[in-house]
């Protein structure tokens, strides 16, 4: 149950999770996902070196576990005893890697390679950011606000300053009515004993 | 008589209210209360700050709106119409206010700088931003959090600490502008225009707050928080800080002493029942604080279960990554039991796993209490950025935090500008809107200085020291002098002429009696607290770190908490010299008009 930590200098180890990456739709880990494997690594080689030599016996596996992780390492196709450099292995990897995600409905989390980190995406930078847009609509329609409510107060108070000349007694009525010495009244003013009477009747 | 026909009135007693509820419900009640509960004693807090509600938030709250009401002036003539000599109290409620004014919005900056944010497929917060060379995330994030490395770096772009200071952050300031024209927009026409705005943000928070109830209840692990919460813990009630948090937070919490509730007041009509009104704001107010913890709280248990389970994902990945596992050994359930197990079969590798094995607790990650800034914009963009759906929430959260905000400013707005307007010389030479807009873009130029790189630590200053000591005092003056000083018996009288019928003695002995000694008592713990504190200390953010470091303030900004502790509190017994040196030149100048008749 417990892997020997290999020394592999030009080995990689392989870790994947099934269950976590597809949970009810997990596809069982057998030898024919194995040699699947395999295939595609030599794919990814060849790929890399474009050279059409690689095949699945030159990607060897060992210390299969239940984890479902495993080493590899991978044999150069003109000389089976002599492994190809780690660094070499990395950039086919590197290169090939969302292809061997996608063979095994996997992702980078749940496909691990340790000690290949994958590329994360690069940043989407548009050209104007697009809480700038939002900013400008809000800051557009409070200025429209402001600029309405002054010139319709200037309006008003235009208006009120033609109408003071003919209801100049209404607006004076209206609010002397109910505050008068304190005591809230409650009925209507009467006219009759305003103060100024500024249109005397002929 | 005359004067009270021109002054502008409210087109309704419920709009006078509204606006008083949308002043009292503020931040505050979001942010500081359901720390305070957590804090001292969850559901068991309850009893010390309902009492002090009664005690010390209702009959205060009551004195001021009748102040206002009856002199029908803002806090500066209100002040000196009831003794000429303490007009200062009117001056350093403004003072007050005008600090208050110029860092309260930037907090309406950064929501609107949020809400703006949050309207992209991906919240900005929810994940590190990508190194320059793609091979990872940038370091600070690492160390930190994503919430927090967008609160820090890309909101404030803050820089290690108060001395360190930087450019202006153009997105802040142009968030702070957006912010002071609105505010303009709510307050331009006077009362006229703030009585229309107060029906939205008064009531709009409300229904957020209930969507967010509903969705708080139903996320996964929020009856961890809520249990959590409501468990009164009652020996918190033996501790006396839990007493004075209760009366600090009714107090600051309804506003008092600001001059915001005289100027609301002081558009009333004369008869308006005042008294009423004060009890129900009183108590929407405090609901509104219990309602808004219930909120919270479901939302830390949410964040708590969720930060909990993810570290027993990780743990036992870990475990079944070292012991290479089957994946479906090792679940959720049972970590802890295979943790045991591990130690036990496999003792040599299990000691390999080191410092990499973490313990997930709970009860720590609910324990984990914050309040201010760092609960609303860290915390709770946390939460919300694993909830379904985040952007939704997200713009209904953000826009709820500017109502609250804007409400609140709203008050703190007319408290300076009322008393300004009433001034005979500046209502002679401008408009209200010119006031207005002027009053505004002062505190938008000196507010600017908040959004630079250093701005947050000033903002912690003021937040810290610029209004809480000056507000005891104010009050506390406040209340000797309308008791004492004008006289119980001539404020009741005004009350009855206000309201048809006399005070009942419930508000008697709470102005003459019980509230004083309540002031008295916050005030001295006040002073003694700040002497035994030593020097005193703010967070600032350290970059390699990832986190917040307690330093000491440098001496030029401990003078400058000095002088903005005095700046409002001198206010009051230098007007009175004033007054006095006024008055006494005044009696000798009509003497020596005498003595010359006399001789002539």
């Amino acid at each position: 149950m417990v892997s020997k930590t290999l020394n592999a200098p030009n080995g990689y180890k392989v870790r994947i999770s099934l269950k976590t990456a597809l949970g009810e739709d997990a596809y069982e880990w057998n030898q024919s996902e194995m040699f699947f494997f395999q295939a595609t690594m030599a794919f990814a080689m060849r790929r890399h070196f474009q050279m059409e030599t690689y095949n699945v016996d030159n990607i060897i596996l060992c210390v299969q576990t239940s984890r479902v992780s495993f080493w590899f390492v991978v044999t150069s196709p003109d000389n089976t005893t002599m492994l190809i450099p780690k660094a070499d292995v990395e950039k086919a990897v590197r290169m090939s890697r969302h292809r061997i995600n996608n063979a095994f409905l996997l992702s980078d989390r749940t496909l691990e390679f340790l000690g290949i980190y994958p590329t994360l995406a690069a940043p989407v930078n548009p050209d104007t950011p697009p809480w700038l847009i939002v900013f400008g609509v809000v800051i557009g329609a409070v200025c429209v606000g402001i600029i309405a409510l002054l010139i319709s107060s200037l309006l008003q108070k235009r208006r009120k300053e033609k109408g003071m000349t003919e209801d100049g007694q209404d607006e004076e009525d209206m609010q002397v009515k109910g505050v008068e010495n304190g005591i809230n009244l409650d009925g209507t003013y009467n006219r009759g004993f305003t103060d100024d009477d500024r249109f005397t009747k002929l | 008589m005359g004067k009270d026909a021109a002054r502008a009135e409210w087109d309704n007693p419920m709009q006078f209210v509204l606006a008083c509820v949308s002043y009292a419900v503020g931040l505050g009640n979001v942010w500081r209360f359901p720390y305070l509960c957590q804090m001292h004693g969850g559901g068991g807090f309850l009893i010390p700050y309902l009492l002090m509600l009664v005690l010390l938030g209702v009959p205060l709250f009551y004195m001021e709106l009748a102040i206002g009401q009856k002199m029908r002036l803002g806090s500066i003539g209100a002040w000196r119409a009831i003794n000429p000599y303490l007009g200062g109290v009117g001056l350093a409620s403004v003072v007050t206010s005008m600090y208050l004014c110029l860092y309260y919005n930037v907090i309406n900056a950064w929501s609107f700088w949020y809400l703006f944010h949050s309207f992209q497929s991906i919240l900005p917060w929810a994940e590190c931003p990508v190194n320059s060379n793609l091979t990872g995330h940038v370091e600070e994030c690492e160390r930190a959090t994503p919430t927090q490395y967008f609160f820090y770096r890309e909101t404030l772009d803050i820089s290690g600490s108060i001395e360190e200071n930087g450019g202006i952050h153009m997105g802040q300031a142009l968030c702070l502008l957006l912010a002071w024209m609105i505010v303009y927009l709510f307050i331009v026409k006077g009362v006229k225009s703030t009585g229309k705005v107060v029906y939205f943000t008064a009531t709009f928070p409300y229904l957020v707050l209930i969507i967010y109830l509903i969705r708080g209840v139903t996320l996964h692990g929020s009856i961890n928080g809520v249990k959590y919460m409501f468990t009164p813990k009652m020996e918190q009630l033996a501790n006396p800080t839990t007493w004075i948090n209760a009366a600090t937070q009714i107090f600051f919490s309804l506003g008092l002493g600001f001059g915001s509730l005289i100027a609301f007041a002081s558009y009333n009509q004369y008869n308006n029942n005042f008294e009423k009104q004060a009890i129900v704001v009183s108590m929407v107010n405090s609901s509104t604080s219990i309602f808004a913890s219930i909120v919270t709280f479901s939302i830390y248990g949410f964040k708590a279960t969720f930060n909990y389970e993810s570290c027993l994902e990780r743990v036992r990945l870990l475990l079944l990554n070292t012991f290479d596992l089957a994946e479906d050994t090792i679940s959720l359930e049972n970590v802890i039991h295979w943790i045991a197990e591990l130690n036990r079969t496999h003792p040599e590798q299990f000691t390999s796993l080191g410092g990499r094995l973490e313990t997930c607790d709970l009860e720590a990650e609910l324990d984990t209490a914050v309040e201010g800034t760092g609960l609303a914009f860290i915390v709770y963009s946390e939460a919300i950025k694993n909830m379904p759906v985040s952007q939704l929430w997200s713009v209904l959260y953000f826009i709820m935090l500017l109502l609250l905000g804007m409400g609140s400013m709203l008050g703190n707005v007319i408290a300076v500008i009322t008393p300004l307007s009433d001034l005979k010389f500046i209502s002679r030479y401008m408009s209200t809107k010119t006031l207005n807009g002027l009053v505004c873009l002062f505190c938008l130029l000196l507010g600017l200085g908040f959004t630079t790189r250093s701005g947050n630590y000033w903002f912690t200053m003021f937040n810290d020291y610029g209004a809480t000591f000056s507000l005891l005092f104010i009050v506390l003056i406040e209340v000797i002098t309308v008791c004492y000083i004008y006289g119980i018996k001539r404020f009741e009288k005004d009350v009855e002429d206000m309201l048809g019928h006399r005070l009942n003695c419930y508000w008697k002995i709470m102005l003459a009696g019980v509230s004083p000694i309540l002031l008295i008592a916050l005030f001295i713990f006040y002073i003694v607290n700040y002497i035994q504190g030593g020097t005193p200390t703010y967070q600032a953010w350290n970059k390699e770190l990832g986190k917040s470091v307690v330093t000491e303030y440098p001496p030029y900004a401990q003078a400058f908490i000095g002088l903005l502790l005095a700046s409002s509190v001198c206010c009051i017994p230098l007007t009175a010299l004033y007054t006095y040196c006024k008055k006494r030149n005044l009696a000798s100048g009509k003497r020596e008009r005498t003595v010359s008749t006399v001789s002539a």
